[in-house]
């Protein structure tokens, strides 16, 4: 007998996108996808989709505040509701997608995944998908909400590329990759798109190294016409774990609000594991990984996606977190 | 034996039968000697949530995810659908008897409705407004009715129901409450991990944080000749805390963690007029706690963990529902059988 290790927790995907960029359409795709896998999704507007044999659930969305209504510790009441109803079934699914409203801040979303117990111990989330309307994106940048669906995500699909021109979609692509440098980016039409590119990527996963575009780091075009932007820190001096404790644990406690997303491989002085961490807001979750490999190059990289990033000082702080010789 | 999760389980006020609902959606009446089961309804597919029976024992309600709140006459022989009250979008997954008038209180989204036994309709609906309804409770004399939800507890009077609510902020959302059996506190188990309780005359609740997560449910003992303080037992995550007020007013209330369970707990319940806590979890085990303090008995039986629990009204026998749809009935001094 082969003992198989029952994992418990169902991985969930979220799926964001304005209004009108093809969210409906890769949902449709994503239920009648033959991968052989159970599915339940969570909507928040009924309608075109629900295929025979997969879950549709429809729901309000709620927003629950925990802490005198700091935004960091938001959650989304609704969904706490059903995934604890739905994970009490013995013929349990295998994958959850949560589609928002075109409108919808995904904090809120992401954070139940965190800070919630008992959603914590049955769900994880996977990734956080973004459609992006090639065409009419430009009308929306001015929406919050547009704009953060983009800040937070793992994928995001350029879709309806058929519409606009070449230049266009590489114009888009550079804005989009400066506000987000940790996002895959893939352009599709009518949101075709391979399933395995969008379903398993395990992006909360800490153990899945952080992977910033080389281009992005080399990029020199910054435009620092928009708020909400990324920044990467790369070092290769090791790193005093205090002071860069000291330092983070400052810097989410005044910015914690701006910082959308964090993710980091920090090479600490006197260890010789690595240490990942990755954070939403204020909800921040490191531990050492495995060890440095002989020959591979030590070093710390660090991205911060968030808005207004440059009042932050990051760069000059996380340089002071640098072990110095007498110190 | 059910086919899926055992969502809720209850007995007939006389002990004489046994109700319990699935997460497939059954609904089956056992015999509480025989264990012969009566199905009331067969799977559904989508799930029941919530399942309470009348304080005369002449109804059963049950509530779930198809938004369907289906009525039973279960008095006599053969039982029979009653109502069916039908609402689309929405998932009801609480209500319950008045414990001393024919009328259900069921959560419907932001609305609590008050369907009245007498005139098989719906009597009142009011509206909670703060977020969808996430527990609500009677009074145990059966005049006030107390509804949670994000940020407050709402208290309304029964029959003043156009009055304004009394409102009591609880900071996060109030996810579980429950009257003390004599009706002098109120107590409200909360997701930023802390548990308040008032006394009734008083607004400015006790709160105790610290909680490993969210609590979840809440239980009372009921007060005995010996110890007349109450005993408030919460569960959070794999822990039972529990926390008793001292006479001694400079002293005020102490916590104990229960923590011997390996696994999610997932119900408690203490046997009436005494203070043995029955803890059920998710590790395959029930605990009878003596004094809430220490493990008297351990009870097995479900492979993959037990999910609900329920005493009689007598205390004299115990039931728990299983993860896959086992039905257990322990009564005092015999060994534990499966039935159903």
């Amino acid at each position: 007998m082969v003992a198989i290790a029952v994992e418990k927790a169902v991985p969930v995907t979220v799926l964001t996108g304005y209004l009108g960029a093809g969210k409906t359409t890769l949902l449709n795709r994503i239920l009648t996808y033959e991968h052989g896998q159970k599915v339940a999704v969570i909507v928040n507007e009924f309608g075109e989709v629900g295929i025979d044999n997969q879950l549709v659930i429809d729901t309000d969305e709620e927003i629950f505040e925990m802490n005198n209504g700091c935004i960091c510790c938001t959650v989304r009441g609704d969904l706490i509701r059903i995934i604890s109803n739905l994970m009490k079934r013995r013929d349990r699914f295998d994958h959850l997608v949560i589609e928002t409203t075109g409108i919808a801040d995904p904090a809120p979303v992401i954070q139940t995944f965190f800070v919630d117990d008992e959603v914590q111990t049955q769900a994880k989330l996977d990734a956080v998908v973004t459609v992006v309307d090639a065409k009419h994106i430009w009308q929306h940048w001015e929406a919050e909400e547009a704009v953060e669906q983009i800040a937070f995500a793992d994928v995001v699909l350029l879709n309806k590329t058929d519409l606009v021109k070449a230049s266009e979609l590489d114009q888009l692509e550079q804005r989009i990759r400066s506000m987000n440098a940790i996002a895959k980016i893939y352009r599709t039409q009518n949101a075709q798109i391979e399933m395995n590119t969008l379903l398993g990527v395990n992006a909360f996963d800490l153990n899945n190294a952080l992977q910033i575009d080389p281009e992005f780091l080399n990029e020199t075009a910054h435009e620092h016409d928009e708020t909400v932007g990324s920044m990467a820190l790369v070092e290769e001096k090791p790193l005093d774990g205090e002071k860069l404790n000291d330092w983070l644990g400052t810097l989410l406690q005044k910015y914690g609000p701006d910082i959308f997303r964090m993710k980091g491989i920090l090479n600490i002085a006197g260890n010789d594991n690595r240490l990942v961490f990755q954070g939403v807001h204020m909800i921040f979750d490191g531990r050492p990984d495995r060890l440095w490999k002989p020959g591979e190059t030590r070093k710390s990289e660090l991205v911060f996606i968030g808005r207004n990033l440059e009042q932050m000082n990051l760069a000059a702080q996380f340089q002071a977190c640098i072990v110095t010789d007498n110190g | 034996m059910m086919s899926d999760y055992v969502t809720a389980i209850a007995w007939t006020p006389d002990n004489s039968r046994l109700a319990a609902c699935s997460a497939c959606g059954e609904v089956v009446l056992y015999d509480g000697k025989t264990g012969t089961p009566t199905v009331l309804q067969a799977a559904q597919g989508q799930s029941l949530d919530a399942l309470s029976i009348s304080h005369n024992g002449q109804f059963l309600a049950t509530g779930g995810q198809a938004g369907i709140l289906s009525i039973w006459e279960i008095q006599g022989q053969s039982p029979r659908l009653l109502a069916q009250l039908e609402h689309s979008r929405l998932w009801l997954d609480c209500l319950e008897w008045n414990p001393h008038h024919a009328e259900l209180a069921f959560g419907l989204g932001r609305y609590v409705q008050v369907w009245d036994g007498l005139t098989q309709t719906v009597a009142t609906t009011v509206h909670f407004e703060a977020s969808s309804v996430l527990d609500l409770a009677w009074h145990p004399q059966g005049e006030y009715l107390a509804v949670s939800g994000n940020q407050s507890l709402k208290i309304w009077q029964r029959q003043q129901w156009d009055e304004d609510p009394q409102v009591l902020a609880t900071g996060g959302a109030s996810v579980a409450i429950a009257w003390a059996t004599d009706g002098s506190y109120l107590a409200s188990g909360n997701n930023d991990c802390s548990l308040l309780v008032w006394d009734r005359g008083c607004s400015d609740p006790w709160r105790m944080s610290g909680f490993s997560g969210k609590v979840r449910q809440i239980a009372w003992s009921t007060p005995t000749p010996k110890s007349k303080t109450p005993l408030i037992a919460a569960i959070s995550g794999e822990d039972i805390v529990t926390w008793t007020k001292s006479t001694d007013p400079d002293i005020g209330w102490t916590a104990q963690i229960l923590d011997s369970h390996e696994d999610k707990v997932t119900a408690i319940a203490f046997q009436p007029h005494s203070q043995l806590l029955a803890s059920a979890s998710e590790d395959t085990r029930i605990y009878l706690w003596h004094k809430a303090q220490q493990i008297a008995q351990i009870l097995k039986g479900s492979s993959q963990g037990f999910s609900s629990l329920a005493w009689n009204s007598s205390g004299t026998a115990l039931a728990a529902g299983g993860h896959q749809g086992e039905i257990f009935v322990w009564t005092e001094s015999t060994q534990g059988k499966g039935f159903g």
